[in-house]
């Protein structure tokens, strides 16, 4: 679909940015997620794939604490973002989601205008001492995200008037606008058609060069044509976890080839 | 299994194509009976709700006109001097002018006066000094004043007595009819719209009544239900719905409100009558207890609404929010409320209109009394339209059996109106994610 020559050739550069130990989720009385080890790099696009409730999703979501809305989730061990214990009592999760910028299933741009949607997180989080900066931070996003052109004329046109492919490129633009650290994607192309998919992978590939990007995909071929790395889960736990071609060229575990090539899943 | 079908081993079994040819027929007919009994439930319905309103409107229509009289008066300054006016012999000058058209009668026979003066409204002296005290002026000049007449003529013009009906059964004796038929003949005799139905306050005389005092107190009243049940019950929803730990306090709240809305309205008027009147001294028969006993009954509505209304909001938007480092407090009052707002806007404009209509608990906290004046305050005693509506339902004089009809219309006309802006709002900013 589009060049991607040798990236995979700097991984080993990066430094580590986030990194999970020993994690447990459990809804109620369901273990979710068990035992899970992971260090994500910086610069990076980091792949979660596997079946269906194999727990992926879960483990992104407990990346930006976004579990803490659900009343019965339960989340034990350790995980940090530069070092930094993201579930310390000291950390505000509000703080901690302007950090971590995610990104959705389904697009959902806010019903307000182009430029609202955007400019909504540097709003509440005072990012811009005026309309001129704010207008600023706006416009660099949606350049970011690729929708600037499509978007420049009708910046007060609703939101949901885009077509879908152009309202998950709003979100990701509302994602950036305020300048996170890590980018969590949770099946961002999986409402989209194979063309806006296109442009969304490119978007990714673009944005690795800023983010340390975290992406769920259910779509083998997207994982190996965005991702550098690549971590297997099946049933709640993380089999394999390595660089992308290595896990789809000569998977060590044998649920992981089984589920590459199509016996499980 | 139906009785036609084969017992099994002897005949081999229908094919599935068969059965379902077999049970079409069956399943059909049924479908026809159930439709045939809903569209029966509909036409009984339809044909109830249209015999209500025929009854109601062929009643009340009398009721937006009333019958006057025309008179030249002569505003004797010796009946009513110029130091005294507001007590001036009024009712004398109308009896002078009515005499002009009966040269027959006389009017040092004060009985006779009193039977012709009869056939105007006691109001008309109230009339007369209102407009000679405004212009004093007048006095020692001949006007002429429209007046209405009372009721017993009314009816007659109206052709609500029946002429022909045998004079002892009748309320009006045929030297009354004659009298009025001659005024008639001499086309003084007008029917214009009655204002006076809006323009003025209750009365126990039909053709003075009007529903002004009813009107402003069922103003006051729900100006009251609104400013109190409006932000307590949005405000308790919010809580409830977005920031209240869901555990057994909050479900026993939960089924405690939904309970609180089906409790009988009387009960909620003997409770105002206990705490509000009995324990905080609040005026009997004011519109303000009247607003905080509707609040009560309101509440519940407007809360249930509210929850719903939150509950419609689809998480993708809080999460969104949320994504963005959205507090909970920004995500509720920033995105979810705003969008929640037409379906809470709609559940507290039914929630008011129910208000509008309730009558037991403004009855037992004393908004049926007669009161002649509007109120000024919604600490001043009034009545509300549907105890007006009560009251003259209950009055003996044959003219308030179209006035109640009239309330009932207008009544009616503003319940109509609230849910048509409720029908409005609802589909106007009605949104598909």
């Amino acid at each position: 679909m589009y060049d991607a020559p040798h990236k995979d050739k700097d991984v080993t550069q990066n430094d580590i940015k986030i990194s999970a130990r020993d994690v447990q989720v459990f809804y109620g009385d369901t273990q979710a997620i068990k035992d899970v080890d992971v260090e994500i790099d910086d610069k990076t696009v980091t792949a979660f794939i596997g079946p269906s409730g194999c727990g992926k999703s879960t483990f992104l979501r407990c990346l930006n604490r976004m579990n803490d809305t659900i009343d019965i989730c339960r989340i034990e061990g350790k995980i940090s973002i530069d070092g930094e214990d993201i579930y310390d009592p000291s950390i505000d999760p509000v703080q901690l989601r302007a950090k971590v910028g995610m990104v959705f299933q389904k697009p959902n741009p806010f019903p307000k205008s182009i430029y609202e949607n955007v400019a909504y997180g540097p709003k509440i989080h005072g990012m811009a001492r005026n309309k001129a900066e704010l207008d600023e931070i706006v416009e660099n996003a949606l350049k970011r995200a690729a929708l600037w052109n499509e978007a420049k004329d009708r910046l007060d046109s609703p939101g949901t008037g885009l077509s879908g492919g152009q309202q998950q490129r709003l979100c990701i633009a509302r994602a950036v606008a305020t300048e996170p650290e890590v980018l969590l994607m949770d099946e961002p192309c999986s409402a989209l058609d194979p063309i806006a998919t296109a442009q969304v992978e490119e978007l990714i590939d673009e944005l690795r060069q800023t983010y340390s990007v975290v992406i769920v995909t259910h779509s083998m071929q997207q994982a190996a044509r965005v991702s550098q790395k690549t971590a297997f889960f099946h049933l709640g736990n993380l089999v394999e976890f390595g660089d992308t071609e290595q896990i789809f060229t000569n998977p060590k575990d044998e649920r992981t080839e089984s589920y590459i090539t199509g016996r499980i899943g | 299994m139906t009785d036609t079908t084969p017992s099994e081993g002897r005949q081999p079994r229908a094919s599935a194509g068969e059965a379902v040819r077999n049970s079409l027929a069956r399943r059909n007919r049924k479908q026809m009976v159930l439709q045939g009994f809903g569209i029966a439930a509909i036409v009984f319905a339809i044909t109830m709700l249209l015999i209500l309103l025929t009854s109601i409107i062929g009643n009340g229509y009398h009721a937006f006109t009333q019958t006057h009289v025309e008179l030249d008066v002569f505003i004797d300054p010796e009946e009513i001097p110029e130091e005294g006016l507001p007590r001036g012999d009024y009712d004398d000058v109308l009896a002078v002018a009515m005499g002009t058209h009966f040269p027959d009668v006389d009017l040092s026979d004060r009985i006779a006066t009193r039977e012709l003066t009869s056939i105007l409204s006691n109001g008309a002296q109230y009339i007369l000094r209102d407009k000679v005290v405004a212009d004093p002026s007048l006095i020692g000049q001949t006007i002429s004043v429209k007046v209405p007449v009372s009721d017993p003529y009314d009816q007659l013009h109206k052709g609500l007595v029946e002429r022909d009906t045998e004079e002892q059964f009748r309320r009006l004796d045929n030297d009354a009819i004659d009298r009025f038929d001659r005024l008639d003949d001499l086309d003084l005799v007008s029917k214009p719209l009655n204002t006076g139905l809006i323009t003025q306050a209750d009365s126990r005389f039909p053709e003075l009544a009007g529903l002004k005092g009813a009107l402003v107190g069922s103003f006051w009243a729900l100006l009251t239900c609104f400013v109190i049940s409006f932000p307590l019950g949005i405000g308790a929803a919010i809580y409830l719905e977005e920031f209240a730990p869901k555990n057994r306090w909050s479900d026993l709240i939960e089924i405690n409100i939904n309970n609180l809305a089906a409790v009988p309205s009387v009960v909620f008027g003997l409770l105002a009558l206990a705490v509000f009147i009995g324990w905080f001294g609040l005026p009997r028969s004011a519109p303000f207890v009247g607003g905080l006993t509707l609040a009560l009954m309101t509440m519940p509505t407007i809360i249930i609404a509210t929850r719903a209304a939150l509950k419609a909001v689809p998480p993708s938007i809080r999460e969104a929010a949320l994504g963005v480092g959205a507090s909970k407090n920004q995500v509720v009052f920033q995105h979810v409320l705003p969008l929640a707002m037409p379906g809470i806007l709609t559940g507290t404009i039914i929630g008011l209109a129910q208000a509008l209509g309730e009558t037991a608990p403004l009855l037992l906290i004393g908004m049926n009394a007669f009161i002649t004046s509007a109120a000024s305050s919604p600490f001043d005693s009034a009545t509300a339209l549907p105890t007006q509506i009560f009251i003259w339902a209950d009055s003996p004089e044959r003219g308030f059996v179209s006035r109640t009809s009239a309330a009932i219309m207008v009544l009616l006309m503003f319940l109509i109106t609230m849910n048509a802006i409720a029908i409005y709002l609802r589909s106007k900013f009605e949104r598909k994610w």
